[in-house]
C-alpha cells in the first residue's frame, strides 16, 4: 500500500529545523550548539475536499498499512501538484521520511463525498 | 401544436384540490455544488450536492358560494395557536395545462411563511411561501 496518488485541495508545509540548543550567559551572550546534521521535524498537512468516498477510503487503508503512526513512507508526486518549484524542497528533508503525525480526519460532506485531512511529520 | 403557456394555463393544487383564485405561483430549484478543484488545476471543478426547492404563490382571499376559502386554509398552516408540527406538510402540484395533458411538478412541502392584509380599494390576497421536504414526487414537464 502506498500513499494515495491524489492532488490535494490545499497543502500546508513547514520545513522544520536543525537540532540546536541555545545557552545564555548572565552577560546576555548567546551560544548556539548544533546537535545534528539534518533538518528534522518538517511537517506537511494535506487537505482533500469533496473527494469520493472510495478515494477517502484509500487514506484509511494506507493508515492501516502504515500501522498508524508507526511506519515511515514517501509521498507520491501528486501530493506536490501545483508546486512549480522542485518537489524535493517541499518533501521530507534528505535522510528522513514521512509518518502520520495524527489520525487522518474524514468529514462526510454528502452521500458519496467526503473531505480528508492528513497531517504528516518527517522523521529519521 | 405550438403553444405558448400563459397564466391562463396555470393551476395550483394543494392536497389534490385545485385552488380557487390563484393569481400566481413560482418554483425555484437549485443544486448545491461541491468544489473539487485541486492544486494544479487551472479551472474550478465541481460535483453536484444536495438539491433544494422552494417557491411562493398568491391566492385571493376568496370565499365561494359554499364558503370554501382556499387562501384561509393555506394561511392556517402557519397561523396556528398550537404551533406547527411535523404533520403540517402539504402536497403541492404546480400545474400547466395543455389540452388534456397536465405538466406537473409535485412534491411535499411545508408552508414557511404567509402574509395577507386589507387595504382601501384593494382586493385582499394571501401570499404563501413554501419549502419542499424530500425529493420531488413527480415531474411531468
Amino acid at each position: 500500500m502506498t500513499f494515495p496518488a491524489l492532488a490535494p485541495t490545499s497543502r500546508d508545509f513547514s520545513p522544520g529545523d536543525w537540532p540546536t540548543k541555545r545557552f545564555n550567559s548572565q552577560s546576555g551572550a548567546e551560544v548556539r550548539i548544533l546537535y545534528g546534521s539534518q533538518r528534522t521535524n518538517a511537517k506537511i498537512s494535506l487537505s482533500y475536499d469533496n473527494i469520493t468516498d472510495a478515494n477517502a477510503q484509500l487514506f484509511l487503508e494506507d493508515y492501516d498499512a502504515q500501522l498508524g503512526t508507526l511506519r515511515t513512507f514517501t509521498l507520491p508526486s501528486a501530493a506536490f501538484s501545483g508546486w512549480s518549484g522542485t518537489n524535493s524542497k517541499l518533501d521530507a528533508p534528505p535522510g528522513t521520511k514521512w509518518r502520520y503525525e495524527d489520525e487522518p480526519s474524514i468529514k462526510a460532506v454528502r452521500p458519496g463525498r467526503s473531505s480528508v485531512t492528513v497531517k504528516l511529520v518527517a522523521v529519521i | 401544436m405550438a403553444k405558448v403557456f400563459t397564466g391562463k394555463d396555470g393551476a395550483l393544487l394543494i392536497d389534490g384540490a385545485t385552488q380557487l383564485k390563484v393569481t400566481n405561483w413560482s418554483l425555484t430549484g437549485s443544486v448545491e455544488m461541491l468544489e473539487t478543484t485541486s492544486l494544479g488545476n487551472a479551472q474550478r471543478t465541481y460535483a453536484p450536492g444536495v438539491q433544494e426547492f422552494n417557491g411562493s404563490a398568491t391566492l385571493l382571499y376568496y370565499s365561494d358560494d359554499a364558503e370554501r376559502n382556499d387562501a384561509a386554509n393555506a394561511l392556517r398552516k402557519v397561523l396556528k395557536v398550537d404551533g406547527v408540527s411535523d404533520a403540517d406538510t402539504v402536497t403541492l402540484n404546480l400545474r400547466l395545462v395543455q389540452g388534456n395533458t397536465n405538466h406537473d411538478v409535485s412534491f411535499t412541502a411545508y408552508i414557511t411563511s404567509v402574509s395577507f392584509g386589507a387595504g382601501v380599494g384593494e382586493i385582499t390576497s394571501a401570499q404563501i411561501s413554501f419549502q419542499t421536504t424530500g425529493a420531488l414526487t413527480g415531474v411531468t414537464l
